[in-house]
């Protein structure tokens, strides 16, 4: 009850014979192992571009790095002010948006006497917690931050670590990359309508410069 | 063009001096221990002694284990990859090569699983039963030739008993009865049907493999496996000049098929890929399914240990042993007989580095063979070849017992197999499907 086998239509007596292919494949087998055994292997990350006579593709992955594509986002980051806090108000929109349920926000308020922050902002968090090992990168908190306070824009991805509670990130943290301020935040409000200050651009994305910029307001 | 110049010195200088090393050393072990047994004891027999220890124990277990090592990174070659290269003694990474300590390191230290209701004394039996057969094997492999040293006659050769090649096979078929009692002992159902099949394939392949050789032993009129190799020294034509070069009467150039048949045989025997149907770890694990630890590392490297072994037999029977190519009369009236010795115990090495590296690239070439078609290959295909490979070698034989016209036919199916593996142009193919008519793949990549 043998499955009879269909044979292939297209070999000829000589690939029938089995012998003779089984000696160039055998050739090919060693043309490679001469060719990666002898050759030195070019390091160049683009894998295609590779010269020389090994045809080995690996990157050494720890060692050599592919560059990642531009459009690449990567970790996200709460955006700080000028003055190194982060401009987050503690809405609690993306911790309620986010599907992974990965953020973690406390809210505390700024004392009514304090002169600078109170007359402008009232809240902010005191504990802003997320679990790089829940969260899906689906940059939902980015869309939903009604203040630009979280931006996904590092280019990083989240780094291994040893224990659960290495990836448990909190605000000192997430806190990095260049400082944004808009026009319309409310501690840039005009006093009057003269002509106004220079503004930090908008849409600084981390590496393109304003890292070493003073904080201004202290 | 970037080439690793240290790599290729290493294939060129360190592989014959390494082996040049060895061969001293052990001509020097076993003449003193031989020397010392009889001015003290009076008894001989010290040399086989060492012999066994140096040459059974230390060389081929430790060529098997760096075969293991030398599959992976070979195998990766082949592949185009790198291979493992992360084991490393400090900063010493030596290409991947300390990856087999820690392998070994792994082995011994790992759980010895005892499934339930498993025969124990058959399970701790079946390993021992497949590596020493295989281990045992090497005995009768003549390493190199007898010399006169410290006044003691010493060959690198455990023992050279009168039945030579039928001692390869006893025990080459009883390293099967490891596999099988291991496969049954498991009380495992991949584990038996991979008993079965290394049983049944066992059978089919020991009368190929007996037959394939029986054309060299008419050649050679012997069994024993060094005063083949010392008839491999004689020349068929030419050898005459100050220089001694010529055709010497090789068994691959006196039977190229019988070396065919019995390379697919051993290799069939062997149980490595493309014929390692006891194991097929894709389908059934194999006979070593419920082995861990240690105990599979002794399944493990009695395969590598089988290549080396198989390289030796292959070597002896049919590449001359440890006899160099041409040159050796002229060689040897330069530097002497000893050195001579130690010179063709270094090609005996070279020549079984060089078969282990062909049946790792066979290894890695081929995809695993369907059941059906290895015993196809065994009974319809290997065995009536090797019947006709006896008969068409005993009427040359009769007709001219000098060799010569058996040689002359040897040269005629050498050419006859060449010409089949040049494969024919693309205009002289009759190609009856132009589309697809003929390759299927075989450009070189890239």
């Amino acid at each position: 009850m043998a499955y009879k086998v269909p044979e292939a239509p297209r070999m000829t007596v000589r690939e029938k014979a089995y012998f003779p292919e089984a000696v160039r494949g055998v050739a090919i087998t060693a043309k490679h192992f001469f060719d990666n055994i002898f050759g030195r292997r070019d390091p160049n990350p683009n894998v295609l571009e590779r010269k020389g006579l090994s045809r080995v593709s690996t990157v050494q992955y720890p060692e050599e790095k592919i560059p990642y594509p531009v459009g690449y986002r990567g970790l996200h980051r709460l955006v700080p002010r000028d003055d190194g806090r982060p401009r987050c108000v503690a809405c609690y929109m993306c911790a309620t948006v986010c599907p992974a349920q990965c953020i973690t926000i406390e809210a505390g308020e700024y004392p009514v006497d304090s002169e600078r922050e109170s007359a402008v902002i009232e809240k902010y968090p005191t504990k802003f917690v997320i679990d790089e090992l829940r969260c899906i990168v689906c940059g939902f908190c980015v869309e939903a931050c009604p203040k630009d306070a979280i931006r996904m824009d590092t280019g990083l991805h989240t780094p291994s670590g040893y224990a659960r509670s290495s990836f448990v990130w909190d605000a000192p943290k997430l806190l990095k990359g260049p400082a944004v301020s808009h026009p319309s935040d409310p501690w840039n409000k005009r006093a009057s309508s003269a002509a106004p200050v220079v503004h930090k651009e908008a849409h600084t994305r981390v590496g393109e410069g304003h890292e070493s910029h003073e904080p201004k307001h202290g | 063009m970037r080439l690793r110049w240290g790599v290729i010195l290493f294939t060129l200088l360190g592989f014959p001096a390494l082996f040049f090393a060895l061969t001293l050393l052990c001509y020097l072990a076993a003449a003193g221990c031989e020397s010392a047994l009889h001015s003290l004891a009076g008894i001989s027999g010290g040399g086989a002694i060492i012999n066994s220890v140096t040459l059974m124990v230390v060389i081929v277990l430790t060529f098997g284990g760096l075969l293991t090592i030398g599959d992976r990174k070979w195998g990766s070659a082949i592949q185009d990859r790198i291979g493992p290269n992360r084991a490393n003694l400090g900063p010493i990474t030596l290409a991947g090569i300390p990856h087999f300590l820690a392998d070994a390191l792994k082995m011994l230290t790992k759980e010895d699983f005892l499934p339930e209701r498993a025969n124990r004394f058959i399970f701790g039996l079946a390993p021992a039963a497949v590596f020493i057969p295989v281990v045992a094997l090497f005995a009768v492999v003549p390493v190199a030739p007898q010399i006169t040293l410290l006044g003691e006659k010493v060959a690198l050769q455990v023992a050279s008993p009168d039945f030579g090649m039928l001692y390869i096979f006893a025990l080459a078929s009883l390293a099967v009865y490891g596999t099988t009692l291991a496969g049954w002992s498991s009380n495992n159902k991949l584990a038996i049907l991979g008993g079965v099949r290394a049983s049944s394939q066992m059978i089919s392949y020991e009368v190929a493999l007996g037959l394939s050789v029986i054309g060299t032993m008419m050649a050679y009129s012997t069994v024993k496996l060094d005063t083949m190799t010392n008839a491999q020294a004689t020349w068929l034509w030419g050898g005459n000049g100050a220089f001694d070069i010529g055709i010497p009467a090789w068994g691959i150039f006196l039977q190229p098929f019988g070396f065919l048949l019995f390379f697919a045989a051993a290799f069939a025997e062997s149980k490595r890929p493309p014929f390692d149907m006891p194991e097929g770890e894709s389908e059934i694990v194999g006979y070593f399914v419920e082995y861990s630890g240690m105990r599979f590392g002794l399944f493990m490297i009695s395969e590598y240990i089988e290549v080396v072994v198989l390289s030796g037999v292959l070597a002896a029977v049919f590449l001359g042993g440890y006899h160099l190519p041409f040159g050796e009369r002229f060689l040897g009236g330069y530097i002497g007989s000893f050195w001579l010795a130690v010179v063709q115990g270094m090609t005996f090495w070279l020549k079984v580095l060089f078969l282990s590296w062909l049946q790792l690239v066979v290894r890695w070439t081929f995809p695993r063979f369907r059941y059906d078609q290895v015993m196809k290959l065994g009974w319809r295909i290997l065995l009536p070849a090797g019947l006709v490979n006896v008969f068409l070698t005993g009427a040359l034989l009769l007709l001219d017992p000098s060799l010569k016209l058996l040689a002359l036919v040897g040269f005629a199916e050498i050419i006859i197999m060449l010409a089949m593996v040049a494969k024919p142009s693309e205009g002289a193919q009759p190609a009856p499907a132009p589309a697809h008519g003929h390759d299927h793949g075989h450009a070189p990549a890239h």
